[in-house]
């Protein structure tokens, strides 16, 4: 049961609910909510392979780094989300169609 | 007979929190199941071994991540006008059946792409018998100020980045 089939599955499961999330969606910190989906997904598969494939450690700290860049990308993102809103009084995608505030 | 009781279990709160993110039509409930989604491949990593990532998921994205998402949630709430400054009414913000349909297209086509052309190029072979459970959190440890020191130079550079540019870029202008 536990093997690397089963492991690509769930991976593929949540990177397709994360595509589905982003592209549904028009709300902007809902779009960020299905890029975490993304990149734990990939983050999951790094581990399965590194378990049933090849059994170095890399896989793991590949693993880590996306979790620190996820870190990051979230902060920035909500910060921009933040400003945008204090800017428009809205958070709906279709709303950010301009660079100049 | 654990580990299965523990994969099945983590299987299906990961999946059912990522299927819930993608239909609930509350943001605050859609943050809460992908912390259910978070828990769940949190356990997924325990079953194959990877303790060190288990908790580093656990604490950097249960402790971390969903309490800014849901800060952002509470702060940027409220008033949600619903015409765009045409006065055209704007798709809701949590979707529409047709945005759904786009949604599940693209879903589609993205499952046919991977699992029928990418799937063949991707063929790997599973090692027959796996390595007994040790801990990795001191092999960790030696990699990452040996093999991989760059990246993790580089990475404690990005994340003083995001520090400083997340509190510049929220900061509201003076005057």
């Amino acid at each position: 049961m536990v093997s690397l089939s089963s492991y690509l599955f769930i991976s593929f499961a949540l990177f397709v609910s994360g595509l589905a999330v982003m592209i549904a969606r028009k709300n902007i910190i809902a779009i960020l909510l299905g890029i975490e989906l993304i990149l734990n997904s990939a983050a999951l598969n790094f581990a399965a392979y590194t378990r049933f494939v090849n059994q170095n450690l890399d896989g793991h700290l590949m693993s880590l780094f996306i979790i620190v860049i996820a870190a990051a990308e979230a902060a920035v993102g909500l910060a921009i989300v933040i400003r945008f809103f204090q800017i428009k009084e809205t958070i709906h995608i279709d709303d950010a169609t301009q660079l100049q505030a | 007979m654990f580990e299965n009781i523990l994969f099945l279990s983590s299987a299906v709160l990961a999946l059912s929190g990522a299927l819930g993110v993608v239909f609930t039509k509350n943001l605050m409930h859609a943050c809460v199941l992908l912390l259910a989604t978070l828990f769940g491949v949190s356990g997924l990593y325990a079953v194959i071994g990877a303790d060190f990532l288990a908790a580093a998921q656990l604490v950097i994205y249960a402790g971390g991540v969903i309490i800014l998402m849901l800060f952002a949630v509470m702060l940027t709430g409220g008033a949600a006008n619903n015409e765009n400054k045409f006065g055209i009414d704007k798709v809701a913000a949590m979707g529409s059946v047709k945005t759904y349909i786009y949604a599940g297209l693209t879903v589609l086509v993205m499952s046919f792409t991977i699992l029928k052309i990418l799937a063949n190029y991707m063929k790997t072979f599973e090692q027959g018998e796996l390595a007994p459970f040790e801990s990795t959190v001191e092999k960790i440890g030696t990699l990452l100020v040996t093999d991989h020191v760059l990246a993790f130079e580089i990475s404690s550079i990005l994340l003083l980045g995001a520090l400083v540019g997340a509190a510049a870029i929220a900061r509201p202008r003076r005057g």
